[in-house]
């Protein structure tokens, strides 16, 4: 009863409180006044009566405190009294409170910014059943990232012989247009799944009824399909009437037969599937099964790595495997988190490395924040000093403080939300350009999504740095000794240990931004040289168009025909140099690939890449020829010609000059059988999949020759004499007119398509530089703040310099000069973090320049540089000082 | 006040100020001043309870729900506030006149003893 009572009581005290107050003060008025009145009674008379019943009562306001600290949530009136002073304090000094806030929200926003994408990629659980059992298998080849694909014989043979998985469920995860009567066609991702895929990951079906077992059979599956909520919703505006809708997946007509329970969205945080049909098991070509596990209960992921190791050594050591296959890994990986796609392998490091780099740039934020507060503090002495004669006790003092910084980072926390909102969306433009991406439709806004995780962190970090960097200032406040602070402080300026503390953490500054800054300088050295490799082709003034040949039904003469009409036409165009077909372009991806021995030499096998191309083909890219000639119309009818790059001439000729020889090939990608080539031609290497990784042996063929029909992506390349974008129209609209059935999927020029390969490392160089910035910038206000603080602290000293003889010049010389010694801790103190922040660069990051010099002494100069501009005003100022002013002054 | 005398006042007082004030209201209800005189009357002079110390209770006791309070008239027609006990203040007053029955039976034989 009484916990309702004090509940009560808390909550008119809050809300009634002025009221309460009233109150209060007519009951203590009119005990004043019985008092009196009994008095008058006793005999005195009415004057001395009221003033002896005051005396007794002992002050009218003395006893309200005492009833307010006694009654149910003082503590909360205390605190909203000290927020109010605190809000109070910073609107007087709006310039402080702005800059401390904007250093918070900066440092904040960065920080809840790159979590919120490190929590999107890596860190949500699916929302499945018991998402820590379960896992997903992968085969990756050396150099390549791992897949989660599996034929329909290792399929069986992982199912038929694993005693470590409850559930095996099969997924293939595509990119699929869709179409149906109430929807416009589009592009999403679709799960073709096995029939215990929904059982096994515990999702409910809102409406219908979901895929099972008895809808996936061999060689055939039931024309059925599921779609999730959110595509209900959106698409559909969760008509009831969707049960028996008409939909049409790729070339496939289903049915829908029910839809997933709402936050389903399938196995990827950020491929969100919309539309799950059935598989269909059996050895059909072309089929990739995708493999996800729940472990027994009581099964580690040791022991199910260990089975699985087991298994499919066995399966791989048989003699009809291919040598090629040999080489590829099994790997079992925690999939609780999503699987793991070409997106989430490519970020997981750049994300790492932003991090700790944000981190850095926090700690730097909360350096200055507490600097700012420590000078703001030593201003205050005197009104803290009086505040504690009047009665304050030190536990009061030192709430005070502390609440007015943890103001000052919660409005830092808010402004921080939305610089991260808006830094999250910039960062996501920058991915959307990344190659993986542009044939599918990530779902960015699922990395970008603010989470309660991320509000927690953010709030998390507010707190944290308020707490630590209002902590010294908070302590010194409450320390002061009344009786000194209330003399003249100023004249004897302020004590040795603050001041020294000060400067450190001005040079602590100084210290995180030189790393910062280097880093920065480092990572966009790495980036321009990476633009600047030399590729083996011509990267400027290179369109490249990519063609969809699916649907058009050309046989190989159509096309051989078409397709010479077309460079025809195109090369006709002023500003045009030449033009060529080829079905893979560099750094679009990987392509086709084989093993290849020199005739004779079958020993000597080497791996090599294919590349089907169409004569011009090395001129447009401006690949030198080393020795031979380029295809030809003449070759046509002849035997299989080829050229080869220098590598592989190396590796299967030796010194022996290969033209005229013949080459083989077994085993190449997705064909059987061998195929042995002359030797026509050999050119220098190219890099075709990563700019950072050796030009692999590549072994050209004559598309035409070779009965080349077009794929999904061919390539069509452009080399202009102007910019390649002045020709981009004229070569749209030839290509409309001469290949009819064939849209352009894109175009963009070799550059484009470059950095769309790069987009970590432009990531890391592009935030990296902006982290630089604005820690450097920090740093520069940290410094100025500090001088300008202690110059106006030293106005009476500097003022008896200058009675004393010392000249304008002179002055200036001293605060400058402290400023470089504090500058110059702060190097110091930095250049050995600056080389261990590089070694651990260097090993997450190949290739990194970490022994050039140029970023450290870069940084270490716009360091310098920075100090100087911000002692420039404090030092003016003590310039201008008036001797006869200062001496007044107080 | 001098600090320190409020202090030890408040210590000693805090557990039996509250009996006091209880037992003063036991029968009758009464404001301020009149709570005051009673408990002087009741221990014979020995404990005389100042306003500062006497209103944080009251308004303590109050939140508690022992107490309940209301405006009224003094005997000489000023304004006052009335306190008086509730249902659950008069439980109180019992079971803190029984505890401190047993406390001061337990010292006095604890005295009592050589």
């Amino acid at each position: 009863m009484s916990t309702l009572s004090r509940l009560t009581s808390f909550l008119k005290n809050i809300f009634a409180k002025q009221r309460t107050d009233r109150d209060l003060d007519d009951e203590v008025r009119s005990y004043a006044d019985l008092l009196a009145q009994e008095k008058i009674r006793a005999g005195a008379n009415p004057e001395e009566a009221r003033r002896t019943a005051q005396l007794e009562l002992g002050g009218i306001e003395q006893i309200k405190e005492n009833v307010r600290e006694a009654r149910a949530g003082a503590w909360l009136d205390s605190l909203l009294q000290d927020s109010r002073y605190g809000a109070r304090m910073l609107r007087k000094n709006p310039g402080f409170a702005a800059i401390a806030i904007l250093t918070l929200a900066l440092g904040i926003g960065a920080n809840a910014a790159i979590f919120t994408m490190t929590n999107g990629l890596m860190l949500r659980t699916l929302p499945v059943r018991d998402p820590g059992r379960l896992v997903e298998l992968l085969h990756q080849y050396p150099g390549e990232p791992a897949f989660n694909g599996f034929s329909w014989d290792a399929y069986q043979t992982i199912s038929d012989g694993n005693r470590v998985f409850s559930d095996l469920i099969v997924d293939s995860l595509n990119v699929i247009a869709v179409r149906a009567d109430k929807l416009k066609p589009q592009t999403v991702f679709v799960g073709q799944v096995g029939g215990t895929f929904f059982q096994a990951l515990g999702v409910r079906p809102a409406a219908g009824r979901l895929i099972g077992p008895e809808d996936v059979h061999m060689g055939d599956h039931s024309p059925v399909a599921v779609i999730s909520w959110s595509f209900w919703k959106s698409r559909f505006n969760l008509d009831p009437g969707i049960i028996g809708e008409k939909i049409v997946v790729g070339d496939a007509p289903l049915t829908i037969i029910g839809v997933t329970q709402r936050g389903f969205y399938g196995i990827s945080e950020h491929a969100r599937q919309d539309v799950w049909w059935p598989i269909s098991l059996g050895p059909s070509s072309g089929m990739w099964y995708g493999l996800l596990g729940r472990l027994k209960p009581g099964v580690s992921m040791e022991q199910a790595r260990a089975e699985m190791a087991v298994l499919f050594q066995a399966a791989i050591d048989r003699p009809d495997v291919d040598p090629f296959v040999r080489r590829m890994k099994l790997r079992i990986e925690p999939a609780g988190d999503g699987v793991t796609t070409p997106l989430s392998q490519m970020l997981s490091t750049p994300l790492t490395v932003l991090m700790a780099t944000v981190g850095l740039l926090m700690l730097l934020a909360c350096a200055n924040l507490a600097g700012l507060l420590l000078a703001r503090g030593a201003s205050r002495q005197h009104e803290m000093a009086v505040r504690a004669c009047l009665g304050a006790p030190r536990a009061r003092l030192l709430r005070q403080t502390l609440t007015e910084s943890l103001l000052l980072s919660l409005v830092g926390c808010v402004v921080g939300i939305f610089v991260a909102y808006v830094a999250a969306h910039a960062l996501i433009r920058v991915f959307a350009s990344g190659r993986f991406v542009m044939i599918a439709p990530v779902h960015f806004e699922a990395l970008t999504k603010p989470d309660a995780h991320v509000l927690l962190f953010t709030i998390a970090i507010a707190l944290f740095t308020g707490l630590l960097c209002g902590a010294v200032p908070a302590m010194s406040a409450s320390n002061t000794a009344p009786a000194f602070a209330l003399q003249q402080a100023s004249r004897i300026g302020e004590s040795k240990s603050r001041r020294l503390f000060g400067k450190g953490l001005v040079a602590s500054q100084v210290a995180l931004s030189l790393v910062l800054m280097s880093s920065a300088a480092l990572f966009v050295e790495y980036l321009s040289h990476l633009r600047n490799l030399n590729l083996g082709f011509e990267r400027h003034n290179l369109l490249l168009v990519t063609l969809d040949f699916a649907h058009s039904g050309y046989n190989a003469a159509q096309f051989s025909q078409l397709s010479q009409e077309l460079v025809m036409r195109l090369d006709a165009i002023p500003g045009v140099s030449s033009a060529t077909f080829s079905a893979v372009s560099p750094m679009e991806g990987p392509g086709a690939g084989s093993f290849a021995f020199a005739e004779d030499h079958p020993e000597k096998q080497t791996q090599a890449s294919i590349n089907y191309v169409a004569p011009d083909y090395f001129e447009t890219y401006g690949t030198p020829f080393l020795a031979g000639r380029d295809f030809s119309a003449r070759d046509q009818d002849g035997s299989h010609v080829a050229i080869i790059n220098e590598t592989i001439a190396r590796d299967c000729f030796g010194n022996e000059n290969p033209i005229g020889r013949h080459i083989t090939l077994n085993h190449i990608t997705m064909t059987k059988g061998e195929k042995t080539f002359e030797v026509i031609g050999v050119v220098g290497d190219a890099k075709y999949n990563d700019l950072q990784q050796v030009a692999p042996p590549t072994i050209y063929a004559d598309l035409l020759q070779q009965g080349y029909t077009g794929s999904e992506h061919s390539q069509l390349a452009i080399r202009t004499k102007i910019d390649p974008d002045g020709v981009a129209s004229a070569a749209r609209q030839i290509e409309g007119a001469v290949l009819k059935d064939v849209p352009i999927v894109r175009i963009m020029t070799m550059n484009e398509q470059i950095d769309s390969s790069i987009v970590p490392q432009r990531l890391i160089a592009m935030l990296s530089a902006a982290f630089g910035a604005l820690g450097a910038l920090l740093a520069a206000i940290g410094l100025y703040g500090l001088l300008a603080f202690t110059v106006a602290r030293r106005t009476h000293e500097i003022g008896v310099r200058m009675a004393l003889g010392a000249t304008r010049s002179d002055v200036m010389r001293m605060v400058l000069r402290d400023a470089l010694w504090t500058v110059c801790a702060g190097l110091a103190l930095g250049t050995p973090l600056v080389f261990w922040a590089r070694s651990v660069f260097a090993s997450l990051i190949r290739d990194l320049p970490a022994k050039s010099p140029v970023s450290v002494v870069f940084g270490g100069a716009v360091i310098i540089a920075l100090g100087l501009v911000a002692a420039y005003i404090p030092a003016h100022r003590a310039m201008r000082v008036d001797p006869m002013v200062a001496l007044r002054h107080e | 006040m001098p600090p320190d005398q409020t202090k030890d006042q408040t210590n000693l007082l805090q557990g039996t100020l509250d009996m006091m004030i209880l037992k003063s209201l036991a029968l009758d209800q009464m404001h301020g001043l009149g709570i005051s005189r009673r408990i002087e009357q009741l221990t014979k002079g020995t404990f005389q309870v100042k306003p500062g110390s006497l209103f944080p209770a009251l308004h303590r006791m109050e939140e508690e729900g022992w107490l309940t309070s209301s405006w009224g008239d003094s005997e000489n027609n000023r304004r006052a506030k009335y306190y008086r006990l509730t249902k659950a203040g008069r439980r109180q007053l019992d079971s803190e006149t029984r505890r401190w029955g047993r406390i001061s039976l337990a010292i006095a034989r604890a005295l009592e003893a050589s």
